[in-house]
Protein backbone atom coordinates (compact mmCIF):
# COMPACT_ATOMS: atom_id res chain seq x y z
CA UNK A 1 0.00 0.00 0.00
CA UNK A 2 1.33 3.44 -0.88
CA UNK A 3 1.63 5.99 1.83
CA UNK A 4 -0.81 8.94 1.56
CA UNK A 5 1.01 12.08 0.48
CA UNK A 6 0.21 15.05 2.70
CA UNK A 7 0.59 18.56 1.36
CA UNK A 8 3.75 20.36 2.44
CA UNK A 9 3.08 23.79 3.90
CA UNK A 10 6.22 25.21 2.29
CA UNK A 11 4.57 24.83 -1.10
CA UNK A 12 1.55 26.90 -0.07
CA UNK A 13 3.08 29.90 1.69
CA UNK A 14 1.35 33.18 1.15
CA UNK A 15 1.55 36.67 2.58
CA UNK A 16 -0.55 36.88 5.74
CA UNK A 17 -2.69 39.83 4.69
CA UNK A 18 -5.32 40.33 2.08
CA UNK A 19 -7.56 43.29 1.33
CA UNK A 20 -11.03 42.03 2.17
CA UNK A 21 -12.77 45.03 0.62
CA UNK A 22 -11.35 44.76 -2.89
CA UNK A 23 -13.03 42.78 -5.64
CA UNK A 24 -11.37 39.40 -5.79
CA UNK A 25 -12.75 36.75 -8.02
CA UNK A 26 -14.73 34.18 -6.10
CA UNK A 27 -17.17 31.48 -6.92
CA UNK A 28 -20.17 31.67 -4.68
CA UNK A 29 -23.79 30.56 -4.90
CA UNK A 30 -26.42 33.15 -5.72
CA UNK A 31 -28.47 31.85 -2.78
CA UNK A 32 -27.87 29.22 -0.06
CA UNK A 33 -30.45 26.92 -1.71
CA UNK A 34 -28.36 26.50 -4.86
CA UNK A 35 -25.09 25.81 -3.02
CA UNK A 36 -23.78 22.36 -3.90
CA UNK A 37 -22.06 21.12 -0.74
CA UNK A 38 -21.52 17.63 -2.17
CA UNK A 39 -18.47 19.02 -3.95
CA UNK A 40 -16.99 19.64 -0.53
CA UNK A 41 -18.19 16.61 1.42
CA UNK A 42 -18.30 13.12 -0.13
CA UNK A 43 -21.18 11.91 2.07
CA UNK A 44 -23.28 15.09 2.15
CA UNK A 45 -27.03 14.40 1.78
CA UNK A 46 -29.69 16.94 0.78
CA UNK A 47 -31.09 16.91 4.32
CA UNK A 48 -27.67 17.78 5.82
CA UNK A 49 -26.62 21.32 6.65
CA UNK A 50 -23.30 22.90 7.49
CA UNK A 51 -23.42 23.98 11.13
CA UNK A 52 -19.92 25.26 11.97
CA UNK A 53 -18.00 27.95 10.14
CA UNK A 54 -14.39 28.90 10.80
CA UNK A 55 -13.97 32.45 9.51
CA UNK A 56 -10.43 32.86 8.20
CA UNK A 57 -9.50 29.23 8.86
CA UNK A 58 -5.87 29.69 7.77
CA UNK A 59 -4.11 26.33 7.46
CA UNK A 60 -7.14 24.50 8.87
CA UNK A 61 -5.75 23.30 12.20
CA UNK A 62 -8.94 23.94 14.13
CA UNK A 63 -11.11 22.05 11.63
CA UNK A 64 -8.72 19.08 11.69
CA UNK A 65 -9.20 18.97 15.47
CA UNK A 66 -12.97 19.57 15.47
CA UNK A 67 -13.79 17.14 12.65
CA UNK A 68 -13.36 13.91 14.69
CA UNK A 69 -14.74 15.59 17.84
CA UNK A 70 -18.06 16.33 16.09
CA UNK A 71 -18.33 13.42 13.64
CA UNK A 72 -21.97 14.15 12.73
CA UNK A 73 -21.54 17.86 12.14
CA UNK A 74 -20.61 19.39 8.82
CA UNK A 75 -18.10 22.21 9.17
CA UNK A 76 -16.52 24.61 6.72
CA UNK A 77 -13.55 26.92 6.79
CA UNK A 78 -13.57 30.20 4.89
CA UNK A 79 -10.17 31.41 3.76
CA UNK A 80 -9.53 34.29 1.38
CA UNK A 81 -5.96 33.36 0.31
CA UNK A 82 -5.71 31.12 -2.75
CA UNK A 83 -2.70 29.03 -1.77
CA UNK A 84 -3.70 28.67 1.87
CA UNK A 85 -7.22 27.49 1.05
CA UNK A 86 -5.76 25.15 -1.56
CA UNK A 87 -3.48 23.72 1.13
CA UNK A 88 -6.43 23.07 3.46
CA UNK A 89 -8.33 21.42 0.64
CA UNK A 90 -5.39 19.12 -0.20
CA UNK A 91 -4.95 18.47 3.50
CA UNK A 92 -8.50 17.17 3.92
CA UNK A 93 -8.28 15.10 0.74
CA UNK A 94 -5.14 13.44 2.13
CA UNK A 95 -6.57 13.02 5.64
CA UNK A 96 -9.68 11.32 4.24
CA UNK A 97 -7.57 8.79 2.39
CA UNK A 98 -6.10 7.74 5.72
CA UNK A 99 -9.25 8.09 7.81
CA UNK A 100 -12.80 8.66 6.66
CA UNK A 101 -13.63 10.44 9.88
CA UNK A 102 -12.52 13.65 8.15
CA UNK A 103 -15.41 13.47 5.66
CA UNK A 104 -17.28 16.28 7.43
CA UNK A 105 -14.78 19.13 7.09
CA UNK A 106 -13.91 21.23 4.08
CA UNK A 107 -12.71 24.64 2.95
CA UNK A 108 -14.00 27.32 0.59
CA UNK A 109 -11.92 30.14 -0.79
CA UNK A 110 -14.18 33.09 -0.22
CA UNK A 111 -14.55 36.44 1.47
CA UNK A 112 -16.57 35.99 4.64
CA UNK A 113 -17.17 39.74 4.82
CA UNK A 114 -19.11 39.68 1.59
CA UNK A 115 -20.65 36.29 0.99
CA UNK A 116 -21.93 34.80 4.26
CA UNK A 117 -25.62 35.23 3.30
CA UNK A 118 -24.92 33.54 -0.05
CA UNK A 119 -23.80 30.37 1.72
CA UNK A 120 -25.99 30.21 4.84
CA UNK A 121 -29.66 30.80 5.45
CA UNK A 122 -30.83 32.80 8.45
CA UNK A 123 -30.09 31.00 11.72
CA UNK A 124 -28.32 28.07 10.08
CA UNK A 125 -25.05 28.06 12.01
CA UNK A 126 -24.51 26.69 15.51
CA UNK A 127 -20.92 27.79 15.95
CA UNK A 128 -18.64 30.35 14.37
CA UNK A 129 -14.93 30.67 14.99
CA UNK A 130 -12.87 33.82 14.61
CA UNK A 131 -9.39 32.78 15.70
CA UNK A 132 -6.31 34.97 15.42
CA UNK A 133 -7.86 37.42 12.95
CA UNK A 134 -5.62 39.77 11.00
CA UNK A 135 -5.11 42.61 13.52
CA UNK A 136 -5.03 45.53 11.02
CA UNK A 137 -3.40 47.87 13.54
CA UNK A 138 -3.63 51.12 11.63
CA UNK A 139 -6.75 53.09 12.40
CA UNK A 140 -7.48 53.61 8.72
CA UNK A 141 -7.51 49.82 8.30
CA UNK A 142 -9.93 49.17 11.17
CA UNK A 143 -12.74 48.82 8.66
CA UNK A 144 -10.84 45.79 7.30
CA UNK A 145 -11.19 44.03 10.64
CA UNK A 146 -13.39 40.94 10.62
CA UNK A 147 -15.24 42.21 13.67
CA UNK A 148 -17.11 45.47 13.20
CA UNK A 149 -20.56 46.71 14.12
CA UNK A 150 -21.81 46.26 10.56
CA UNK A 151 -20.47 42.72 10.19
CA UNK A 152 -21.79 41.57 13.57
CA UNK A 153 -25.29 42.02 12.13
CA UNK A 154 -24.40 39.48 9.43
CA UNK A 155 -22.91 37.05 11.93
CA UNK A 156 -26.05 37.36 14.05
CA UNK A 157 -28.13 36.72 10.92
CA UNK A 158 -26.46 33.41 9.99
CA UNK A 159 -26.24 32.18 13.63
CA UNK A 160 -29.20 30.55 15.31
CA UNK A 161 -30.42 32.01 18.59
CA UNK A 162 -28.29 30.28 21.23
CA UNK A 163 -25.45 29.77 18.73
CA UNK A 164 -21.91 30.66 19.78
CA UNK A 165 -19.05 32.72 18.38
CA UNK A 166 -15.58 31.79 19.62
CA UNK A 167 -12.89 34.45 19.34
CA UNK A 168 -9.18 34.24 20.12
CA UNK A 169 -6.39 36.73 19.58
CA UNK A 170 -2.78 37.02 20.66
CA UNK A 171 -3.08 40.79 20.32
CA UNK A 172 -4.66 42.29 23.43
CA UNK A 173 -5.85 45.34 21.54
CA UNK A 174 -7.70 43.16 19.03
CA UNK A 175 -9.15 40.96 21.79
CA UNK A 176 -10.42 44.08 23.57
CA UNK A 177 -11.82 45.37 20.28
CA UNK A 178 -13.74 42.15 19.70
CA UNK A 179 -15.06 42.00 23.27
CA UNK A 180 -16.16 45.62 23.11
CA UNK A 181 -17.96 45.19 19.79
CA UNK A 182 -19.68 41.92 20.68
CA UNK A 183 -20.80 42.99 24.15
CA UNK A 184 -22.14 46.31 22.83
CA UNK A 185 -24.07 44.53 20.10
CA UNK A 186 -27.68 43.88 21.17
CA UNK A 187 -27.86 40.39 19.59
CA UNK A 188 -24.81 38.98 21.43
CA UNK A 189 -23.89 38.46 25.06
CA UNK A 190 -20.62 37.30 26.62
CA UNK A 191 -20.85 33.60 27.38
CA UNK A 192 -18.98 31.53 29.90
CA UNK A 193 -18.62 28.04 28.45
CA UNK A 194 -19.53 25.09 30.59
CA UNK A 195 -17.08 22.24 31.10
CA UNK A 196 -18.97 20.24 28.47
CA UNK A 197 -18.15 22.73 25.74
CA UNK A 198 -15.61 20.62 23.91
CA UNK A 199 -14.87 23.22 21.27
CA UNK A 200 -13.84 25.84 23.82
CA UNK A 201 -11.08 23.60 25.12
CA UNK A 202 -9.24 23.15 21.85
CA UNK A 203 -9.27 26.70 20.51
CA UNK A 204 -5.69 27.65 21.25
CA UNK A 205 -3.85 24.33 21.01
CA UNK A 206 -5.15 23.29 17.60
CA UNK A 207 -4.55 26.19 15.25
CA UNK A 208 -1.22 26.89 13.60
CA UNK A 209 -1.29 30.47 14.90
CA UNK A 210 -2.09 29.28 18.41
CA UNK A 211 0.75 26.77 18.40
CA UNK A 212 3.13 29.47 17.23
CA UNK A 213 2.04 31.71 20.10
CA UNK A 214 2.53 28.82 22.57
CA UNK A 215 5.99 28.06 21.12
CA UNK A 216 6.99 31.67 21.53
CA UNK A 217 5.56 31.58 25.08
CA UNK A 218 3.12 34.33 24.13
CA UNK A 219 -0.38 34.83 25.42
CA UNK A 220 -3.72 34.25 23.73
CA UNK A 221 -7.00 35.75 24.86
CA UNK A 222 -10.27 33.90 24.35
CA UNK A 223 -13.82 35.24 24.45
CA UNK A 224 -17.07 33.48 23.61
CA UNK A 225 -20.37 35.12 22.76
CA UNK A 226 -23.90 33.82 22.47
CA UNK A 227 -26.51 34.90 19.95
CA UNK A 228 -29.57 36.10 21.85
CA UNK A 229 -33.08 37.15 20.82
CA UNK A 230 -33.49 40.78 19.81
CA UNK A 231 -34.21 42.68 23.04
CA UNK A 232 -35.81 45.54 21.07
CA UNK A 233 -39.29 46.55 22.21
CA UNK A 234 -41.53 49.13 20.68
CA UNK A 235 -42.26 51.82 23.23
CA UNK B 1 -28.97 59.25 -7.07
CA UNK B 2 -32.40 60.69 -7.18
CA UNK B 3 -32.62 64.34 -8.10
CA UNK B 4 -36.18 64.29 -9.40
CA UNK B 5 -38.80 63.65 -6.77
CA UNK B 6 -42.57 63.89 -6.65
CA UNK B 7 -43.75 65.48 -3.43
CA UNK B 8 -47.28 64.43 -2.50
CA UNK B 9 -47.62 67.11 0.15
CA UNK B 10 -47.23 70.03 -2.28
CA UNK B 11 -48.41 68.01 -5.30
CA UNK B 12 -45.34 69.14 -7.23
CA UNK B 13 -42.09 67.79 -8.62
CA UNK B 14 -38.86 68.75 -6.90
CA UNK B 15 -35.67 68.87 -8.91
CA UNK B 16 -32.12 69.27 -7.69
CA UNK B 17 -29.65 70.71 -10.19
CA UNK B 18 -26.18 71.56 -8.97
CA UNK B 19 -26.87 73.31 -5.65
CA UNK B 20 -30.34 74.54 -6.62
CA UNK B 21 -33.61 72.98 -5.56
CA UNK B 22 -36.41 73.75 -8.01
CA UNK B 23 -40.11 73.14 -7.79
CA UNK B 24 -42.26 72.29 -10.77
CA UNK B 25 -45.91 73.29 -10.11
CA UNK B 26 -48.12 72.45 -13.07
CA UNK B 27 -45.68 73.45 -15.79
CA UNK B 28 -44.01 76.36 -13.98
CA UNK B 29 -40.55 75.88 -12.59
CA UNK B 30 -39.25 78.11 -9.83
CA UNK B 31 -36.12 78.17 -7.74
CA UNK B 32 -36.99 77.22 -4.17
CA UNK B 33 -33.74 77.36 -2.31
CA UNK B 34 -29.98 77.00 -2.63
CA UNK B 35 -28.74 73.84 -0.99
CA UNK B 36 -25.45 72.41 0.16
CA UNK B 37 -24.25 75.51 1.94
CA UNK B 38 -21.80 74.49 4.60
CA UNK B 39 -23.28 74.95 8.06
CA UNK B 40 -21.64 77.29 10.52
CA UNK B 41 -19.12 75.08 12.35
CA UNK B 42 -19.41 77.08 15.57
CA UNK B 43 -23.08 76.58 16.20
CA UNK B 44 -24.10 72.95 16.16
CA UNK B 45 -23.15 70.06 13.96
CA UNK B 46 -21.52 66.77 14.68
CA UNK B 47 -20.45 66.15 18.24
CA UNK B 48 -16.75 65.53 17.78
CA UNK B 49 -14.89 62.98 19.88
CA UNK B 50 -11.57 63.98 21.31
CA UNK B 51 -8.75 63.38 18.86
CA UNK B 52 -11.10 63.10 15.91
CA UNK B 53 -11.54 65.63 13.18
CA UNK B 54 -14.96 67.08 12.51
CA UNK B 55 -16.26 65.96 9.12
CA UNK B 56 -15.62 68.61 6.51
CA UNK B 57 -17.69 69.54 3.50
CA UNK B 58 -15.77 69.01 0.27
CA UNK B 59 -16.17 70.64 -3.11
CA UNK B 60 -19.09 72.58 -4.56
CA UNK B 61 -22.61 71.58 -3.59
CA UNK B 62 -24.35 69.22 -5.94
CA UNK B 63 -27.69 67.77 -4.89
CA UNK B 64 -27.71 63.97 -5.04
CA UNK B 65 -30.91 63.15 -3.20
CA UNK B 66 -34.25 64.67 -2.22
CA UNK B 67 -36.83 63.05 0.06
CA UNK B 68 -40.08 64.33 1.50
CA UNK B 69 -42.58 63.26 4.12
CA UNK B 70 -45.56 65.40 4.94
CA UNK B 71 -44.16 68.88 5.31
CA UNK B 72 -40.61 67.74 5.93
CA UNK B 73 -37.99 67.87 3.18
CA UNK B 74 -34.48 66.41 3.36
CA UNK B 75 -31.75 67.08 0.82
CA UNK B 76 -28.28 65.56 0.52
CA UNK B 77 -25.41 66.96 -1.53
CA UNK B 78 -22.19 65.39 -2.73
CA UNK B 79 -20.19 67.84 -0.62
CA UNK B 80 -21.52 65.85 2.38
CA UNK B 81 -24.05 68.48 3.50
CA UNK B 82 -27.38 67.11 4.79
CA UNK B 83 -30.22 69.60 5.16
CA UNK B 84 -33.84 69.65 6.27
CA UNK B 85 -36.54 72.13 5.26
CA UNK B 86 -40.09 72.72 6.42
CA UNK B 87 -43.23 72.70 4.24
CA UNK B 88 -42.50 76.27 3.08
CA UNK B 89 -38.94 75.24 2.17
CA UNK B 90 -37.42 77.25 4.96
CA UNK B 91 -34.21 75.65 6.19
CA UNK B 92 -34.68 73.88 9.52
CA UNK B 93 -31.21 72.49 10.03
CA UNK B 94 -28.06 71.40 8.24
CA UNK B 95 -25.07 69.29 9.11
CA UNK B 96 -22.09 67.60 7.47
CA UNK B 97 -22.19 63.81 7.15
CA UNK B 98 -19.17 61.64 8.00
CA UNK B 99 -18.92 60.24 4.47
CA UNK B 100 -20.45 61.28 1.18
CA UNK B 101 -24.17 60.49 1.41
CA UNK B 102 -25.66 58.31 -1.32
CA UNK B 103 -29.38 58.29 -0.53
CA UNK B 104 -31.84 59.84 1.88
CA UNK B 105 -35.19 58.96 3.43
CA UNK B 106 -37.25 61.08 5.75
CA UNK B 107 -40.08 60.46 8.21
CA UNK B 108 -41.81 62.95 10.48
CA UNK B 109 -39.27 62.07 13.19
CA UNK B 110 -36.07 60.99 11.41
CA UNK B 111 -33.76 61.64 8.53
CA UNK B 112 -32.00 58.47 7.38
CA UNK B 113 -28.96 58.64 5.13
CA UNK B 114 -26.76 55.98 3.59
CA UNK B 115 -23.19 56.68 2.57
CA UNK B 116 -20.30 55.78 0.32
CA UNK B 117 -18.61 53.78 3.09
CA UNK B 118 -21.62 51.43 3.23
CA UNK B 119 -23.12 52.74 6.46
CA UNK B 120 -26.55 54.12 7.25
CA UNK B 121 -27.32 56.64 9.95
CA UNK B 122 -30.46 58.10 11.40
CA UNK B 123 -30.74 61.71 12.56
CA UNK B 124 -33.54 63.51 14.31
CA UNK B 125 -35.11 66.15 12.04
CA UNK B 126 -33.05 69.00 13.51
CA UNK B 127 -29.96 66.92 12.68
CA UNK B 128 -28.36 67.22 16.10
CA UNK B 129 -28.40 63.57 17.14
CA UNK B 130 -26.83 60.92 14.92
CA UNK B 131 -27.33 57.17 15.38
CA UNK B 132 -25.52 54.38 13.55
CA UNK B 133 -28.01 52.01 11.94
CA UNK B 134 -26.16 49.45 9.84
CA UNK B 135 -23.12 48.82 7.69
CA UNK B 136 -22.48 47.08 4.39
CA UNK B 137 -18.94 46.35 3.20
CA UNK B 138 -19.51 48.24 -0.03
CA UNK B 139 -21.29 51.43 -1.10
CA UNK B 140 -24.98 51.55 -0.20
CA UNK B 141 -26.45 52.77 -3.48
CA UNK B 142 -30.06 53.24 -2.43
CA UNK B 143 -32.49 52.53 0.36
CA UNK B 144 -36.17 52.70 1.16
CA UNK B 145 -38.09 52.77 4.42
CA UNK B 146 -41.33 50.81 4.52
CA UNK B 147 -44.35 53.12 4.97
CA UNK B 148 -45.14 51.50 8.35
CA UNK B 149 -41.51 52.27 9.40
CA UNK B 150 -40.93 48.65 10.41
CA UNK B 151 -38.22 47.91 7.86
CA UNK B 152 -35.30 49.57 6.12
CA UNK B 153 -34.29 48.12 2.76
CA UNK B 154 -30.72 48.87 1.63
CA UNK B 155 -28.96 47.78 -1.55
CA UNK B 156 -25.25 47.76 -2.26
CA UNK B 157 -22.57 47.52 -4.92
CA UNK B 158 -22.07 43.84 -4.03
CA UNK B 159 -25.33 42.55 -5.52
CA UNK B 160 -27.16 42.50 -2.21
CA UNK B 161 -30.49 43.80 -1.04
CA UNK B 162 -30.76 43.71 2.74
CA UNK B 163 -33.97 44.08 4.72
CA UNK B 164 -33.34 45.21 8.29
CA UNK B 165 -35.78 45.78 11.10
CA UNK B 166 -36.21 49.49 11.83
CA UNK B 167 -35.02 51.25 13.93
CA UNK B 168 -33.28 48.17 15.36
CA UNK B 169 -31.35 47.72 12.12
CA UNK B 170 -28.71 45.52 13.76
CA UNK B 171 -31.34 42.79 13.40
CA UNK B 172 -31.34 41.69 9.77
CA UNK B 173 -34.73 40.42 8.66
CA UNK B 174 -33.63 38.89 5.35
CA UNK B 175 -31.72 39.27 2.10
CA UNK B 176 -33.02 39.39 -1.45
CA UNK B 177 -30.39 37.60 -3.53
CA UNK B 178 -30.71 37.45 -7.29
CA UNK B 179 -28.80 40.31 -8.89
CA UNK B 180 -25.38 39.61 -10.35
CA UNK B 181 -24.09 43.15 -10.39
CA UNK B 182 -24.51 46.28 -8.25
CA UNK B 183 -28.05 47.11 -7.16
CA UNK B 184 -28.78 50.70 -8.09
CA UNK B 185 -32.25 51.29 -6.76
CA UNK B 186 -34.94 49.73 -4.59
CA UNK B 187 -38.60 50.72 -4.57
CA UNK B 188 -41.53 49.39 -2.53
CA UNK B 189 -44.73 48.95 -4.54
CA UNK B 190 -46.86 47.50 -1.74
CA UNK B 191 -46.21 45.87 1.65
CA UNK B 192 -45.43 42.62 -0.17
CA UNK B 193 -43.80 43.80 -3.41
CA UNK B 194 -40.43 45.37 -4.07
CA UNK B 195 -38.71 46.33 -7.30
CA UNK B 196 -34.94 46.53 -7.69
CA UNK B 197 -32.74 47.83 -10.51
CA UNK B 198 -29.45 46.05 -11.07
CA UNK B 199 -26.31 46.74 -13.07
CA UNK B 200 -26.87 43.29 -14.56
CA UNK B 201 -29.44 44.87 -16.92
CA UNK B 202 -32.27 43.48 -14.86
CA UNK B 203 -35.24 44.87 -13.02
CA UNK B 204 -36.54 42.31 -10.53
CA UNK B 205 -40.00 42.25 -8.98
CA UNK B 206 -39.71 40.54 -5.57
CA UNK B 207 -42.25 38.79 -3.39
CA UNK B 208 -41.30 39.94 0.10
CA UNK B 209 -43.12 37.00 1.66
CA UNK B 210 -41.11 34.29 -0.07
CA UNK B 211 -38.12 36.60 -0.81
CA UNK B 212 -38.03 35.16 -4.32
CA UNK B 213 -38.21 36.96 -7.66
CA UNK B 214 -41.71 36.98 -9.13
CA UNK B 215 -40.66 38.45 -12.43
CA UNK B 216 -37.49 39.72 -14.07
CA UNK B 217 -37.40 42.41 -16.75
CA UNK B 218 -34.39 42.15 -19.04
CA UNK B 219 -32.82 44.96 -21.00
CA UNK B 220 -30.37 43.11 -23.21
CA UNK B 221 -29.07 46.24 -24.97
CA UNK B 222 -28.18 48.55 -22.13
CA UNK B 223 -28.40 49.17 -18.41
CA UNK B 224 -31.52 50.16 -16.58
CA UNK B 225 -31.11 53.61 -15.12
CA UNK B 226 -34.01 53.90 -12.70
CA UNK B 227 -37.64 53.02 -12.04
CA UNK B 228 -40.62 54.99 -10.79
CA UNK B 229 -44.02 53.83 -9.60
CA UNK B 230 -47.45 55.38 -9.56
CA UNK B 231 -50.11 52.86 -8.73
CA UNK B 232 -50.60 50.61 -10.72
CA UNK B 233 -47.92 51.62 -13.24
CA UNK B 234 -44.20 50.95 -13.09
CA UNK B 235 -41.99 53.06 -15.35
CA UNK B 236 -38.63 51.44 -16.07
CA UNK B 237 -35.96 53.57 -17.77
CA UNK B 238 -32.97 52.38 -19.67
CA UNK B 239 -30.71 54.74 -21.57
CA UNK B 240 -33.28 56.04 -24.04
CA UNK B 241 -36.51 54.22 -23.29
CA UNK B 242 -39.25 54.69 -20.76
CA UNK B 243 -41.22 51.46 -20.66
CA UNK B 244 -44.50 51.48 -18.79
CA UNK B 245 -45.80 48.30 -17.13
CA UNK B 246 -49.12 47.77 -15.46
CA UNK B 247 -49.10 45.77 -12.25
CA UNK B 248 -51.98 43.31 -11.99
CA UNK B 249 -52.01 40.25 -9.72
CA UNK B 250 -48.28 40.55 -8.95
CA UNK B 251 -47.42 40.59 -12.64
CA UNK B 252 -46.06 43.40 -14.77
CA UNK B 253 -47.40 43.70 -18.31
CA UNK B 254 -46.10 46.29 -20.74
CA UNK B 255 -48.60 48.99 -21.71
CA UNK B 256 -46.47 51.47 -23.64
CA UNK B 257 -42.99 52.67 -24.43
CA UNK B 258 -41.52 56.09 -25.08
CA UNK B 259 -38.26 56.60 -26.93
CA UNK B 260 -36.41 59.72 -25.81
CA UNK B 261 -34.08 61.90 -27.88
CA UNK B 262 -31.46 62.06 -25.15
CA UNK B 263 -30.06 59.79 -22.45
CA UNK B 264 -32.21 59.64 -19.33
CA UNK B 265 -30.82 60.84 -16.01
CA UNK B 266 -33.84 60.54 -13.73
CA UNK B 267 -37.61 60.19 -13.72
CA UNK B 268 -40.46 60.97 -11.32
CA UNK B 269 -44.16 60.33 -11.61
CA UNK B 270 -47.39 61.70 -10.16
CA UNK B 271 -50.76 60.14 -10.98
CA UNK B 272 -51.21 62.50 -13.93
CA UNK B 273 -47.71 63.56 -14.99
CA UNK B 274 -44.25 62.22 -15.67
CA UNK B 275 -41.16 64.41 -15.30
CA UNK B 276 -38.06 63.31 -17.11
CA UNK B 277 -34.55 64.73 -16.80
CA UNK B 278 -32.27 63.95 -19.73
CA UNK B 279 -28.60 64.47 -20.37
CA UNK B 280 -29.13 67.23 -22.97
CA UNK B 281 -29.71 68.57 -20.27
CA UNK B 282 -33.42 69.00 -20.57
CA UNK B 283 -36.42 68.72 -18.29
CA UNK B 284 -39.43 67.20 -20.01
CA UNK B 285 -42.93 66.97 -18.69
CA UNK B 286 -45.54 64.55 -20.06
CA UNK B 287 -49.19 63.93 -19.40
CA UNK B 288 -49.69 60.43 -18.11
CA UNK B 289 -52.94 58.50 -18.24
CA UNK B 290 -53.99 54.92 -18.81
CA UNK B 291 -50.37 53.78 -18.74
CA UNK B 292 -49.36 55.99 -21.68
CA UNK B 293 -47.10 59.02 -21.77
CA UNK B 294 -48.62 61.61 -24.05
CA UNK B 295 -48.82 65.33 -24.64
CA UNK B 296 -45.46 66.84 -23.90
CA UNK B 297 -45.96 70.00 -21.85
CA UNK B 298 -43.64 73.00 -22.22
CA UNK B 299 -41.90 73.79 -18.96
CA UNK B 300 -41.88 77.52 -18.23
CA UNK B 301 -39.93 79.60 -15.81
CA UNK B 302 -36.34 80.22 -14.92
CA UNK B 303 -34.46 76.98 -14.63
CA UNK B 304 -30.73 76.63 -15.16
CA UNK B 305 -29.87 73.11 -16.21
CA UNK B 306 -26.38 73.93 -17.50
CA UNK B 307 -24.78 72.61 -14.31
CA UNK B 308 -26.65 69.34 -14.55
CA UNK B 309 -24.20 66.46 -14.52
CA UNK B 310 -24.09 62.79 -13.80
CA UNK B 311 -24.08 61.01 -10.51
CA UNK B 312 -21.12 61.64 -8.27
CA UNK B 313 -21.24 58.05 -7.06
CA UNK B 314 -17.98 56.12 -7.15
CA UNK B 315 -17.22 53.47 -9.69
CA UNK B 316 -20.08 51.00 -9.79
CA UNK B 317 -19.02 47.97 -11.75
CA UNK B 318 -16.54 45.64 -10.17
CA UNK B 319 -12.99 45.38 -11.33
CA UNK B 320 -12.30 41.78 -10.49
CA UNK B 321 -8.74 40.73 -9.89
CA UNK B 322 -7.95 37.21 -10.98
CA UNK B 323 -4.25 37.67 -11.76
CA UNK B 324 -2.03 34.99 -10.28
CA UNK B 325 -4.55 32.16 -9.79
CA UNK B 326 -3.96 30.37 -13.06
CA UNK B 327 -0.21 30.76 -12.69
CA UNK B 328 -0.32 29.35 -9.19
CA UNK B 329 -2.25 26.25 -10.20
CA UNK B 330 0.00 25.78 -13.24
CA UNK B 331 3.12 25.96 -11.04
CA UNK B 332 1.49 23.52 -8.64
CA UNK B 333 0.72 21.06 -11.44
CA UNK B 334 4.34 21.19 -12.62
CA UNK B 335 5.65 20.75 -9.09
CA UNK B 336 3.52 17.66 -8.53
CA UNK B 337 4.58 16.24 -11.91
CA UNK B 338 8.23 16.74 -11.00
CA UNK B 339 7.73 15.17 -7.59
CA UNK B 340 6.05 12.15 -9.18
CA UNK B 341 8.89 11.79 -11.69
CA UNK B 342 11.46 11.95 -8.92
CA UNK B 343 9.51 9.35 -6.99
CA UNK B 344 9.38 7.06 -9.99
CA UNK B 345 13.08 7.31 -10.72
CA UNK B 346 13.79 6.68 -7.05
CA UNK B 347 11.63 3.54 -7.15
CA UNK B 348 13.30 2.42 -10.38
CA UNK B 349 16.69 3.04 -8.80
CA UNK B 350 15.79 0.96 -5.74
CA UNK B 351 14.50 -1.90 -7.85
CA UNK B 352 17.47 -1.73 -10.24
Amino acid sequence: MTKVKYPQKRNYRQRAHSNPLSDHSFEYPLTPEVMDWTKLYPRFKPENEVKFCDIGCGYGGLLVTLSPMFPDTYMVGFEIRVKVSDYVNDRFLALRQDNEVYHNAGVIRTNAMKYLPNFFRKGQLEKMFILYPDPHFKKCKHKWRIVSEGLLAEYAYVLKVGGLVYTVSDVKEVHDWMVEHFTNFPLFERYDPSAEDKAAQVLIGSTEEGKKVLRNKGQSWTAIFRRVEDPYQVN
Amino acid sequence: MSVLHFDKHTNSFLLGVAGNLYQLCENRAKLLVKCGEVPDPGEKGEPVKKGEKAPRAEGPAYITGVATCGGCVAVISNNKVVETFDGDFQRVASTVAIKRPTSVQVTDKNVVISDKAGDAYSYNTDLTDRKYLLGHVSVVMDMVLSPDLQFLVTCDRDEKIRISHFPNCYNIHSYLLGHQEYVLKVLLLSPNLLVSVGGDQKVILWDLGTRKPLQTLNSPQDDYITVSYTEPYLLACNTRHVTVYKLTDNTLAQTSQLVTDHDIVDIATSDAHVALLTREPKLELYQFSGGVLSGKIEVEGEIDLSQCKDSALPEKKKVVRTAGFAEYFERKRKRIEEENLKEESKQAHLKG
